[in-house]
């Protein structure tokens, strides 16, 4: 009994180090959460501010430009995280198809270089980005020169196909690195399968179909499904930097909006509000896909 | 052998990234720039980190570093260059800017929070006055009479910080930008906005006179129209505009665009617009008011292919590289033809000078007596050594000496000493061509190395007692007599007056408003978020609008704008701003009575 006890403590003692990095770095933050319900404004103290109760979570609402705006805001949320969960097939055909290039030096190559973008950061991408698109940058130039249009096209100030525009963005960014899991996983396939199928006669295109892909799927599905939990943080530093006074109203995804809100205009105590509303949402997410995931496939994933 | 492999291939690939990027910047004259400062924000901060090795190298390790919290700043980082050299050599100190204006707004938040904004501290007025109260500036009432140039202006400064909320004599604050005229005066030759256009090229289209606005579309096609290039062959435009300064200023709105409302008398106070007669407000979004006038206005120059395409989406730099290679036919900004005017240009009249516009009626701020706005403090964070080296710098700063150098620049570089003690301007264009300094001065760009701090204690205008002339060359009987060119002789022919401010007021086209030191009440939790969220609808509006393919668009446009900007509580923001601002034009007009 006693020595089972000290057990008990020793082992609560192993785990402690876990737990504490958690309480720290996991909930010690929901503290913050209490901002929503101050009238906070630098350089006050929040002690020194009124306290307001739900105000600013009905602020958000209470009319209907409001909820327009909020509606615009989740809507390219969702529109964006929907789109590369659409195109998340993108990043393991590329795995599939680098794998079949046969001359290795071209095969690192071209790995190495689709890869480096995943090193840029997205002020440089911007940067490389307006210098390639402004008006007299090399593709107007081109295209001038070519005669193929005579004004300078702004490829960055039109509003028009942003999500899309912005997921080419990310694909040039990530495809590479996403593609290295897809790529460790296909090495792993065992060699047998694939030599037993040229034996029975198979092409190249039906190994692909039949033997790597129906391999690689789990690693598929378990990264979509990492990416869903994620759907509402699709990050903000990318649209940050290529959000202007034309595109705004495409671009401005949840992430970005707290930031304009909070950073941009000092509206904390709104952006915190807001802030909340996205971790219940995300939960409220979560929860229904772990429910359509034990329905379909017989088991949570939570 | 293989990881060497594949640390050249990376290296490689960062290279061929980087011609790239460099491509671009060399197929268009303004890129290189742009490209510059977009990735500042990254490299600043390895620049630092690398201007911070060799100074304390050099300086043995003694060299104080001084936060200098600059709401003006347009730059940050480490002081380098000549003014660096300069302020070293006397205090051996090194100035470190926070630009909020490069940072962003948010650094004010987290800087205050952490309740430490900076070593010295320049702010607004607004600003200041919350920071005093949340106890972040530090009580300077003991020691500042023992500094004799700032003592100098120790009534406007009593002035200034009488106007603090619950003050009862302290001294927090140094307004910036001070004279000793008056008040109620305007006595410079030039007003900070008003439209002002290539002299050579006004007079090959027959210098016309204008009638109005649409006049000067008019003349601005027919020269765009006559010259589509600038010398070099790279696209010039009628007008370049930038969106980084948008919202500054107390100005609600794309920064050009509220500038240009002085063209006729009215003054944006926040969200509301003072009307010409200085008494009553308007709302900015009444479509008789000037704002929508003024874009209006810019969107006509659209229309007509005589606006920048990259105008929304370039910034300062960009637009600065511009002017400075002849590829904006208009300026409005009195600092804008320091980027073109030189003497060579006043000689040969192919400089920048203001044209009137017949219907229109310029704003003028009188003379900065009690300052600009802006307020210089000490943050309250300082040690007793570090706050004995900020007080001797702010000293020096307000001195002769110190404002020689911020107004005038480096003697025998910028300017000659003659027999009678008067200067005369010389290289004229070290600033638009960052000419090298003197090596004593450290050798390095003059522009590079110029003061980043941007804003002073005492105005250019006022008179420096050495020389009993103006610090700004621009007073100076040796650059009035050199800028006495055929141009000049032949503006003065046409408009029948010397300076474009004589114009004005000889032609009573000139409304000036007093200067007033009245501290304005802050911002509620509440007002705030509404001023950002309304600010945001109206400069992504606005700069649409300007883009905007025909009068319906443009219309359509504004009337969303406007119904947003409701929904988002602007009817609150607007009483709110009517009540702020109506304390500061009660004032102003005591003063004229």
């Amino acid at each position: 009994m006693n020595k089972k006890k000290l057990r008990g403590y020793r082992e609560f003692l192993y785990v402690l180090p876990f737990i504490i990095l958690v309480l720290i770095f996991a909930y010690y933050p929901l503290y913050g959460w209490r901002y929503a319900f101050y009238d906070y404004k630098p350089p006050k103290t929040l002690s020194e501010c009124a306290f307001t109760g739900l105000k600013w979570f009905h602020y958000m609402i209470d009319n209907d430009t409001k909820r327009k705006q909020l509606f615009q805001v989740l809507l390219n949320t969702f529109g964006i995280s929907g789109l590369s969960m659409l195109f998340s097939w993108f990043p393991m055909m590329f795995a599939v198809f680098l794998n079949e290039i046969k001359c290795k030096p071209y095969q690192k190559f071209v790995q190495t270089v689709t890869t480096l973008p995943n090193f840029i950061s997205w002020v440089l991408v911007y940067s490389i980005a307006f210098c390639v698109f402004n008006s007299t940058g090399v593709v107007n130039t081109l295209l001038q020169d070519a005669g193929l249009i005579d004004k300078p096209v702004m490829f960055l100030q039109s509003s028009e196909h942003v999500w899309f525009k912005m997921w080419l963005w990310l694909t040039w960014k990530n495809a590479g690195w996403a593609a290295i899991m897809y790529i460790a996983a296909i090495t792993g396939i065992d060699e047998e399968l694939i030599d037993a199928a040229k034996v029975d006669g198979a092409n190249r295109w039906k190994t692909i179909w039949h033997i790597t892909i129906p391999s690689i799927l789990p690693t598929y599905f378990v990264l979509l499904f990492l990416n869903l939990a994620n759907f509402l943080s699709n990050g903000m530093e990318q649209f940050f930097v290529f959000q202007n006074s034309f595109n705004k109203n495409y671009i401005q995804v949840l992430d970005l909006y707290v930031y304009n809100l909070a950073m941009g205009s000092g509206g904390y105590s709104l952006a915190t509000a807001i802030g909340i509303l996205k971790s219940v949402v995300s939960i409220v997410l979560l929860c229904v896909l772990n429910k359509v995931s034990k329905a379909t496939r017989g088991e949570g994933f939570i | 052998m293989k990881l060497k492999k594949v640390v050249s291939l990376l290296v490689a690939s960062t290279m061929i990234m980087a011609t790239l990027a460099g491509c671009g910047s060399s197929a268009g004259g303004a890129a290189p720039a742009a490209s510059d400062s977009a990735a500042s924000t990254d490299s600043s901060a390895a620049s630092d980190t690398a201007a911070a090795d060799t100074s304390t190298d050099a300086a043995s390790g003694d060299t104080m570093e001084i936060e200098v919290y600059d709401a003006a700043a347009n730059y940050q980082g480490l002081q380098t260059g000549w003014f660096d050299k300069v302020v070293k050599d006397r205090f051996n100190i090194d100035l470190n800017i926070i630009a909020p204006q490069v940072a962003g707004d948010a650094i004010y938040q987290t800087r205050t929070s952490a309740g430490n904004l900076g070593d010295i501290v320049l702010l607004d007025s607004v600003d200041f006055a919350d920071c005093v109260k949340a106890g972040l500036i530090k009580d300077i009432t003991a020691d500042l009479p023992n500094y004799p140039n700032l003592n100098g202006y120790m009534d406007q400064i009593k002035v200034y910080n009488s106007g603090l909320e619950g003050n009862n004599g302290e001294i927090y604050g140094i307004p910036t930008q001070m004279m000793n005229t008056s008040p109620i005066e305007y006595s410079q030759d030039v007003i900070y906005s008003s439209p002002l256009l290539r002299w050579d090229l006004y007079k090959e289209i027959g210098a016309p006179d204008i009638k109005d606005l649409d006049g000067l579309v008019d003349v601005l096609g027919q020269i765009q129209a006559a010259h589509p290039t600038n010398d070099a062959g790279d696209p010039a435009y009628a007008v370049s505009l930038w969106p980084d300064w948008d919202g500054n200023d107390n100005m609600m709105g794309i920064a050009n665009v509220v500038q240009l409302t002085t063209w006729y008398g009215e003054k944006i106070k926040d969200s509301a617009i003072l009307k010409a007669d200085g008494k009553t407000f308007v709302p900015l979004t009444d479509k008789t008011a000037s704002y929508y006038k003024m874009l209006k206005f810019l969107n006509k120059l659209y229309k007509a292919g005589l606006v920048d395409p990259d105008s929304g989406t370039q910034d300062w730099n960009a637009a600065c590289a511009k002017m400075s290679s002849g590829q904006v036919y208009m300026f409005w900004y009195s600092w804008q033809v320091g980027f073109w005017n030189s003497q060579e240009r006043l000689d040969n009249g192919t400089a920048m000078i203001f044209v009137p516009v017949a219907d229109q009626n310029y704003y003028a701020d009188a003379d900065a007596y009690y300052g600009s706005g802006r307020v210089f403090g000490v943050g309250s964070g300082v040690d007793d050594a570090k706050y004995q080296k900020i007080m001797e710098f702010l000293d020096w700063y307000a001195s002769p000496e110190g404002l020689e150098f911020q107004h005038a620049g480096i003697k025998d570089f910028n300017y000659t000493v003659g027999a009678d003690g008067k200067f005369t301007a010389i290289n004229d264009n070290a600033l638009m061509d960052n000419l090298p300094v003197p090596e004593e001065y450290g050798g390095a760009g003059y522009n590079d190395g110029n003061n980043q701090i941007n804003e002073w204690i005492v105005s250019a205008n006022a008179i420096n007692p050495n020389t009993g002339e103006t610090y700004a060359k621009d007073y100076w009987a040796s650059w009035k007599e050199s800028t006495k060119t055929q141009m000049k002789q032949e503006w003065a022919d046409k408009f029948g007056a010397a300076e474009p401010a004589e114009w004005m007021k000889k032609n009573n086209k000139l409304v000036i408003s007093p200067n007033v030191a009245v501290t304005l009440i802050s911002d509620t939790a509440d007002i705030s978020v509404i001023r950002n969220q309304c600010e945001e609808t109206l400069e992504d509006y606005s700069w649409q609008m300007i883009f905007a393919d025909s009068d319906a668009a443009f219309d359509s446009m504004w009337d969303e704008m406007t119904a947003t900007m409701d929904g988002n509580g602007y009817q609150d923001l607007y009483a709110f701003d009517c009540e702020k601002w109506q304390p500061q034009i009660d004032a102003k007009n005591a003063l004229l009575k």
